[in-house]
């Protein structure tokens, strides 16, 4: 089901690859510059898994989960974020700090694993790509975190998204606004008539205005230097990707679909 | 720093998550419309009303009193009830006075509290409309014992984080210690992987403890018993992970 014109494998390598250069481009310009002026990559890296997630909930929630699209989504957000943590932590007790990405990943690897089983084998869905798909969403998930909170603190050390971000209170901004620029685009687009290529481009624009929170909150943190690109980059490509879908919608609502015929009075009842 | 008590208790508030979920009157899409019984909208959105409620209160209550076990759980108990029965009560007035419909259950035949029939005030080709007292009073035990399971779950991490060096310190003129903060992102996060697995078990809608689908609870007990033990699990490692502090 949920056919696309994008392998789920091209799109999967897209999102990680894409979401994890993202985010050491953001750290490592803003180290090796001692400034916050990079941190906008972190935000298109956080795009880049977005485009990754938005897909994988349209793959499993074309199945119907019979809880709406949201749910999936705000489950694997939990799992991410402990995941996250978690990662980051590992990663500063042994002082190894650029793998905590990587160990953040594959610790929601894990968790979603664990989910997509219990959700499969125990609640007996009967949704054959269960396991493979919550993986994908709580990886998804956590590179999300991750990306958005690296916007907002400037880095992706325990200490500073554990200070900025956790202790801040932005964490909640950033669970609630990542899920929604996940599961939004499925949401919006789903029906008979849904086409791979306007949802993602409707999850590119979401993936932007998600960008765009992160952008006003990382100006409470590093200021001007953090905020301005990023709000720049995030305004724009929102105003592209929601003019593509807004053209993709107009022709897509060309086509027509037969439902059959009205039943007969009598059959109404 | 790793404590085998508050592992159990994230467990068990993980499962007092999943149970209290089979009592909301969940109405989803349908309910929406006025065509089944229930609060119109899905478990996600209820339990992110209810649950963050019960959060907010079971926070305040252990900021106030540290430490005051009995006070935080009775707090996020008290809370996710009130805004359920809140919810439940404004949605029951939009169904009456606003889409005209009478309360009523289509599952069962005469309401299990106050005995009133109910068949007769079902309209044709729909399940039910609002909230009628089973499903009011079902919906406010839920929304305690799931508040009761997330405040234990917020409490277990907040006891065990308030052990790590540094984690004492706040956030600017912020008044709340970053024990707090990490506590009650992680519990809003194991409230969500329960609540979701649980309405995964239910189909997405459910009446109350009257619905047939209530004996489908020992799946969710199983499911919530698992996901939270390794969700509460990863949550505590990171004490363990940080024994210098930040």
């Amino acid at each position: 089901m949920a056919e696309g014109e994008q392998s789920p494998r091209r799109l999967m390598v897209i999102g990680i690859i894409g979401a994890l250069i993202g985010m050491y481009l953001a750290r490592y310009l803003n180290l090796w510059t001692g400034t916050a002026w990079f941190s906008f990559f972190a935000g298109l890296g956080a795009i880049c898994a977005v485009y990754y997630g938005a897909d994988a909930v349209r793959r499993v929630a074309s199945y119907g989960l019979g809880t709406g699209v949201p749910s999936i989504a705000m489950l694997s957000f939990g799992a991410g974020q402990v995941a996250v943590l978690l990662g980051l932590a590992v990663a500063k007790n042994y002082s190894i700090w650029f793998a905590g990405p990587v160990i953040a990943l594959i610790l929601a690897a894990i968790i979603g694993l664990v989910n997509g089983v219990m959700a499969r084998r125990v609640i007996k869905m009967n949704i054959h790509i269960m396991e493979m798909s919550m993986t994908e969403i709580a990886m998804a998930a956590s590179l999300v975190i991750l990306g958005l909170s690296t916007v907002i603190a400037g880095s992706f050390t325990f200490n500073a998204i554990m200070s900025y971000v956790v202790a801040s209170g932005f964490i909640i901004a950033v669970f609630i606004v990542g899920a929604m620029a996940m599961f939004h685009p499925f949401n919006a687009c789903l029906g008979p008539d849904e086409r791979q290529k306007r949802t993602l481009n409707l999850a590119l624009s979401t993936g932007f205005i998600a960008m765009l929170v992160a952008g006003i909150a990382s100006g409470a943190i590093n200021g001007v230097q953090a905020a301005v690109p990023t709000l720049i980059i995030a305004i724009f490509g929102w105003i592209i990707y929601y003019l593509r879908f807004f053209a993709d919608t107009k022709q897509d609502a060309a086509a027509m679909l037969s439902t059959g015929l009205i039943p007969a009075e009598e059959e109404v009842a | 720093m790793f404590s085998l008590l508050l592992w159990v208790w994230i467990i068990l508030g993980g499962i007092l998550i999943g149970a209290g979920v089979h009592f909301i009157p969940v109405g989803g899409a349908p309910a929406a419309m006025s065509q089944a019984t229930g609060v119109g909208t899905g478990t996600t959105m209820l339990a992110a009303a209810s649950g963050l409620t019960g959060l907010i209160g079971a926070g305040t209550a252990y900021y106030t009193h540290p430490g005051d076990f009995a006070y935080t759980i009775v707090m996020g108990g008290v809370s996710a009830a009130l805004m359920i029965s809140v919810l439940a009560f404004i949605a029951n007035v939009m169904y009456v006075y606003g889409a005209g419909v009478p309360l009523a259950s289509a599952k069962v035949k005469y309401d299990p509290i106050t005995k009133w029939r109910q068949d007769l005030y079902v309209s044709r080709g729909t399940e039910g409309h609002g909230s009628p007292m089973a499903s009011f009073i079902s919906g406010i035990l839920g929304a305690f014992l799931a508040g009761v399971g997330g405040a234990l779950v917020f409490f277990a991490l907040a006891e065990t984080y308030k052990a790590i060096p540094g984690f004492s310190a706040t956030f600017g003129s912020y008044p709340a210690p970053y024990y707090i903060s990490l506590a009650a992102a992680f519990a809003i996060g194991i409230f969500f992987l329960n609540c979701v697995m649980a309405s995964y078990n239910i189909g997405g809608t459910i009446e109350g403890f009257h619905d047939p689908k209530f004996r489908r609870i020992p799946k969710s007990i199983a499911a919530s018993l698992v996901v939270s033990a390794v969700g509460g699990l990863f949550a505590l490692l990171i004490s363990v992970m940080l024994p210098g502090g930040i």
